[in-house]
């Protein structure tokens, strides 16, 4: 019962019983009295009366007392606790000063306070610990994405806990594998509950403390429809107790390595005993007709047809079995995709650090397959040696793309490397690698060779044909972007140029700025921005890939959905990134005095004049739209998105998801069209914009129509 | 005047098959061992086609390949090289060295015969 209803329930019995008791005591004495006393009996009556309104009065008044002093206070602190343990660890629990409850509320609102202090220890410590958990969690997941092999993480009955992208490509499994679902839907099962059972058996026999594996075991597994073999380990995962809560297993795709064993084992079987009989046969047929000198014509004759015969098939079969070998991959030479400015970037700074040699990159980056280490050290060891031999220290690094190999290119102005030289340089050694590895092979790892020819007026060149890549990036996620649509501001084209003496220079001796933006939207009026910007430059007819110019610019704004399939940058990607005030003056000091080329100029143009005052920059220099300009060259087709261009100049379209990539593949492509130009006797700059200003004429009548 | 090979090989059992049918075809041979002894045989007296094996002494058939089409006075020696080097890359580097064509062994030498006589008929 509440405390204050029970005060009034005791003080309402105490006025009850004290009422009963003046009463009853008034009756009595008044009716013992004579009934002349009439008199005393009205007094004993008013004094009855007066008693029991003073009994009643005083026990009124004592109730409401003890209730505000004791009852009110109980009732709040009650709150107060409950409020404590149910809402607010740190509520502070007031009761007013003129309470009668002693030390009771004090000692209450200490044993609040301590009780408050521990459990926001308690909080505090689940906190840091969840934390601490989730970036170990975070790091991880890190390691997990960057491994080689997959990864996948399981409890005891199979549920999948965790995994890597690579455990998704190995099983051949597109999309999500969906955590909690059962490994077993993904994996032969027979060899999976094998080797739990091994580890398990293992560690309850206690033997795993001993075993040189641990916990841990090799088994060959299969994806579930058997098509792919999995070279695998598995791990137990133990728990304080040492009993075991789940399983980690690694694993690789062995199918081709397996299958490429098998190969080599069937045609070094095919090549020796296979060719046994026939080389007996041919020996036998020599022999006798060396030593046979009687014999007649037709038996002459029968001998040898065998000869020739056998030789025949002989030479066929080794040329068969010769070929298939060529093809074999064998052993674990670490070979991977590897991106061609990665590995020249690395070349040129070992080549300055170490010899003072200056090597420039050009060219249109591409994909290829290798051995990124062993690739430097050979392109390093040997531009040294062309330094050594040709007298110069500057050098040019190109990969181009070729029909069925990518090309490293290495230039140098002077004389060509004649082939024996270049070979005996093969004999050397890497330094810094185990096992005597010379320069011959890695080429041979490679499955290739290096040649020199001359290239260019007084320039020569070394060439060295890699694989190209088995699954470049833009093959690999499948992701294309649809393009723009044409965009024209007449009024930004066709405004006039004051070129001065650049208007008649010859289009390749001129300094181009290729560039490209991304941007929120394609209404520049309508509060769209620029996203990210990046430019490549181009001198001398060459793209200089090192000299490029890549920013993310933060829009201020949040960027469309929709507008992400364009692009792929997202709020996230953009949000420490500087303004564009901050950018587009950079921007325009990496033009400088350069021409600026761009695909669809008009679009990209009209954000850059947009920002001009705000970012008190100009771009008033000559511009050239190889949209425009292929419009002009190619008028027998209306397909001249970037895409389009690119295929039909024979630009190899790699990594063309960022505005740089974009840049690179719009240089190329104009590179490619200055050779067309000329041909069509388009040589100098005014010319180029005399032959796109007719392209944007047209474009304009037709607009108004 | 009859058209003129240079057999260019180290191997004496297939420089046997050769000069004997390239002389059987009508064409003057004259044969070399090695890459310095090619080099002299040329620049005593120009051939008009080259059978050019690739993996020869000294300095090998690319370097020869190389060393003529450096010279301009060279440029109408038609050479065919001839290897056990099958792969596309091999291929490529001969022909980027200026060989006009590759064949690789084993070979048929009645389709070698074939070709070089419809090469030195059709040079006039």
């Amino acid at each position: 019962m509440v405390p204050r209803l029970f005060l009034i329930l005791c003080f309402a019995a105490l006025a009850a019983t004290s009422l009963v008791a003046v009463g009853v005591g008034t009756w009595l004495i008044s009716s013992e009295l004579p009934e002349s006393g009439q008199d005393i009996t009205d007094i004993v009556i008013v004094y009855g009366g007066g008693m029991a309104c003073l009994l009643i009065a005083t026990i009124a008044v004592l109730w409401a007392y003890i209730d505000y002093a004791m009852g009110q206070p109980l009732a709040a602190l009650v709150r107060g606790i409950q409020t404590v343990i149910h809402a607010n660890p740190d509520h502070r629990i007031e009761v007013d000063d003129s309470h009668q409850l002693g030390g009771l509320p004090q000692a209450v609102g200490e044993l609040v306070g301590q009780l408050a202090h521990a459990r926001n220890s308690v909080s505090e410590a689940i906190e840091k610990a969840t934390e601490s958990v989730e970036q170990q969690k975070n790091q991880l997941a890190i390691v997990l994405q960057d491994l080689h092999e997959g990864v996948i993480v399981c409890n005891l009955n199979h549920s999948i806990l965790l995994y890597n992208n690579r455990a998704l490509e190995l099983l051949h499994i597109a999309g999500e594998m969906g955590l909690d679902r059962s490994l077993l839907s993904f994996m032969s099962r027979q060899p999976i509950l094998h080797a739990l059972t091994r580890l398990t058996n293992r560690v309850a026999e206690g033997r795993h403390m001993r075993h040189s594996e641990g916990v841990t075991v090799s088994f060959v597994g299969s994806t579930t429809d058997g098509r792919y073999i999995l070279d695998g380990r598995m791990s137990l995962i133990l728990d304080s107790d040492d009993a075991p809560s789940g399983y980690v297993i690694s694993f690789e795709d062995d199918t081709e390595e397996l299958a490429a064993l098998g190969l080599r084992d069937r045609l070094l079987r095919e090549a020796t005993e296979g060719l046994l009989a026939p080389v007996g046969n041919l020996r036998a047929a020599a022999e006798i007709l060396e030593s046979a000198a009687d014999m007649t014509v037709e038996e002459q004759s029968a001998f040898r047809q065998v000869v020739l015969k056998e030789s025949k098939y002989l030479s066929d079969r080794l040329e068969t079995l010769s070929a298939q070998y060529r093809d074999v991959i064998t052993g674990s030479w670490p070979m991977t995709d590897i991106y061609s400015p990665n590995l020249l970037n690395n070349i040129a700074h070992r080549l300055l650090e170490q010899s003072n040699f200056n090597a420039v990159m050009t060219g249109i980056p591409q994909w290829l397959h290798g051995d990124s280490y062993t690739l430097v050290e050979l392109l390093d060891r040997l531009i040294r040696k062309v330094g050594n031999f040709a007298g110069t220290n500057s050098f040019e690094l190109e990969a181009a793309a070729g029909e069925r190999h990518v090309y490293l290119d290495v230039g140098w102005k002077g004389v060509v490397v004649q082939a024996s030289m270049l070979s005996s340089w093969l004999d050397d050694q890497l330094e810094e690698t185990l096992g005597g590895l010379t320069l011959r092979d890695v080429l041979e790892h490679h499955k290739t060779d290096i040649w020199s020819l001359p290239y260019r007026d007084g320039h020569a060149r070394l060439r060295l044909p890699l694989p190209p890549a088995l699954r470049p990036p833009t093959s690999r996620d499948g992701r294309s972007r649809p393009s723009r649509p044409e965009f024209y501001d007449f009024e930004l084209l066709k405004r006039p140029v004051q070129l001065g003496d650049l208007g008649g220079r010859p289009l390749k001796s001129i300094n181009y700025v290729v560039f490209d933006t991304e941007t929120t939207g394609l209404e520049p009026s309508a509060g769209d921005e620029i996203i990210s910007i990046a430019g490549v430059r181009v001198v001398n007819g060459r793209i200089l890939t090192g000299e490029s110019f890549e920013r993310l610019v933060d829009p201020k704004r949040p960027i469309p959905k929709d507008s992400i399939r364009f692009h792929g940058i997202t709020d996230e990607m953009v949000k420490d990134k500087p303004p564009v005030q901050v950018v587009l003056p950079q921007f325009r000091q990496f033009v400088a005095d350069s021409v600026l080329v761009a695909h669809n100029a008009a679009f990209d143009l009209k954000f850059l004049k947009l920002k001009e005052s705000e970012c008190e920059v100009t771009f008033d220099m000559a511009v050239l739209d190889t949209l425009l300009l292929s419009v002009y060259l190619h008028d027998h087709t209306t397909r001249h998105t970037l895409d389009d261009a690119a295929q039909r100049l024979g630009i190899e379209i790699q990594g063309r998801h960022t505005a740089l990539g974009d840049s690179l593949v719009t240089a190329g492509v104009f590179l490619k069209m200055i050779d067309v130009l000329e041909a069509r006797g388009v040589n100098t700059l005014d010319e180029a914009i005399e032959a796109s200003n007719t392209i944007v004429e047209v474009r304009a009548r037709q607009a108004n129509f | 005047m009859a058209k003129s090979i240079l057999v260019v090989e180290d191997e004496p059992n297939i420089v046997l098959s050769l000069q004997f049918l390239m002389k059987k075809a009508g064409f003057d041979v004259r044969v070399a061992r090695d890459g310095e002894e090619a080099l002299a045989a040329v620049e005593e007296r120009a051939p008009d086609l080259i059978l050019l094996d690739v993996m020869i002494p000294k300095r090998d058939g690319y370097d020869v390949c190389q060393t003529i089409r450096s010279n301009p006075d060279w440029s109408g020696i038609f050479i065919i090289m001839l290897t056990a080097k099958g792969r596309d890359v091999d291929r490529e580097k001969g022909i980027a060295l200026g060989a006009n064509d590759y064949v690789t062994k084993p070979f048929s030498t009645r389709d070698l015969t074939e070709m070089v006589k419809k090469i030195l008929d059709s040079s006039g």
